[in-house]
């Protein structure tokens, strides 16, 4: 992903899960990780090293950003970073899943006349 | 199942694994990453699984991108440099020409060595320290701080053309103590504030040593004003640099 990340151009997987996790409320690396993992039923697992680094080139295109550290009641141990989407992220997000389903959109057409 | 002893000593490890990252990239994720694999071995103990497959499978994962992430920040710091010799070429040409066309221009080569030396030192200086942090403050502080010593290197630069008064060195040491501040404080806010004070109080020494010698030399009052005046307004830049570049650490303590 390069530094200015277009509304418009496609995003790789791990992106893609990482905005998704983050679209309902900011999250730390691990609970990331895991909301990855349950929004793709268990298909898509993410080790720290893609997840941080895909962070890292996403906090450089202004998509997502660190929003505090703190405790996570949930969790015992230390306080947590925390990521929240921006609005740029949101944007990416919202562009992509519109392209998603024109791609479904497209699929379905050509399936429903045999092609 | 695994022990305390052998998930500590996991952890210990991975720890050392990510030190392999690039030092920004260190800096910013090294703690969050290490909670993380933390959360992950706790997660599996807790569960009563071994410790072993996820500790193989993570850390050859981790190994991959810090390979992956090292060979980008090469690629980044080899346009940085290419970027900087090639500003540093632009402002080089300024003098270049200008000395074709001012008769009063003794500069020798050395002097144009330099004088591009001190363009891509300050150039270089500016990206590596932009790239480290994003508070305004704090780049603006150290901004403000290259530009002042520039002004001061370039300007002693052309007194030592003009003369052969070996007393112009001191003012270089003066950079040369900034220089070596900035090494040891690795870029830091903190160590660099530190840094660019020790730059003013040395300046305003000097300025001190330089009134008192001008007036037992029984120098005339215009030159001793142009002294205090002169070194006064580097001491008060380097002063405010300190307070913007001050600002960030002061904000996170």
């Amino acid at each position: 992903m390069g530094k200015k990340a277009t509304a418009q151009a496609p995003l790789t997987p791990a992106v893609l899960h990482i905005l998704l996790a983050l679209s309902m409320e900011e999250r730390h690396g691990y609970g990331i990780m895991k909301q990855v993992e349950a929004d793709s039923e268990g298909k898509v697992k993410m080790g720290p090293g893609t997840l941080y680094g895909s962070m890292g080139r996403m906090m450089e295109a202004g998509l997502i950003r660190e929003s505090g550290k703190r405790a996570d009641p949930e969790m015992a141990g230390p306080r947590r970073i925390y990521y929240e989407l921006t609005g740029a992220g949101r944007a990416a997000l919202a562009a992509e899943l519109d392209r998603y389903r024109g791609v479904v959109a497209v699929a379905e057409g050509r399936t429903a006349y045999g092609h | 199942m695994a022990t305390d002893a052998t998930g500590r000593r996991y952890r210990g490890w991975y720890a050392m694994l990510l030190r392999l990252y690039p030092q920004p990239f260190h800096d910013r994720f090294g703690e969050g990453m290490a909670q993380t694999f933390d959360d992950m071995c706790r997660e599996h103990e807790h569960a009563r699984r071994g410790l072993f497959g996820l500790v193989l499978s993570t850390f050859f994962e981790t190994s991959m991108e810090i390979v992956r992430e090292n060979a980008n920040h090469m690629t980044e710091l080899r346009k940085t440099l290419l970027r900087v010799a090639l500003g540093a070429l632009a402002f080089w040409m300024v003098p270049l020409v200008a000395s074709q066309f001012v008769d009063d221009w003794h500069w020798g080569v050395g002097g144009f060595v330099f004088a591009y030396v001190l363009f891509f030192a300050t150039g270089l200086a500016y990206a590596l320290i932009a790239r480290k942090m994003g508070a305004w403050a704090y780049k603006a502080g150290v901004g403000l701080a290259l530009a002042t010593g520039f002004v001061l290197g370039w300007g002693n630069m052309v007194h030592m053309s003009e003369s052969d008064n070996p007393a112009y060195l001191v003012y270089f040491c003066v950079l040369a103590v900034g220089g070596a501040g900035a090494w040891v404080a690795q870029l830091k806010a903190p160590g660099m504030a530190r840094a660019l004070f020790a730059m003013a109080a040395m300046l305003a020494v000097i300025e001190v040593i330089a009134v008192a010698l001008s007036l037992t030399s029984g120098e005339p009052s215009g030159l001793v004003r142009r002294i205090v005046v002169g070194h006064f307004v580097f001491v008060a830049l380097f002063t405010a640099s300190v307070c913007c570049s001050g600002m960030p650490a002061a904000e996170s303590m």
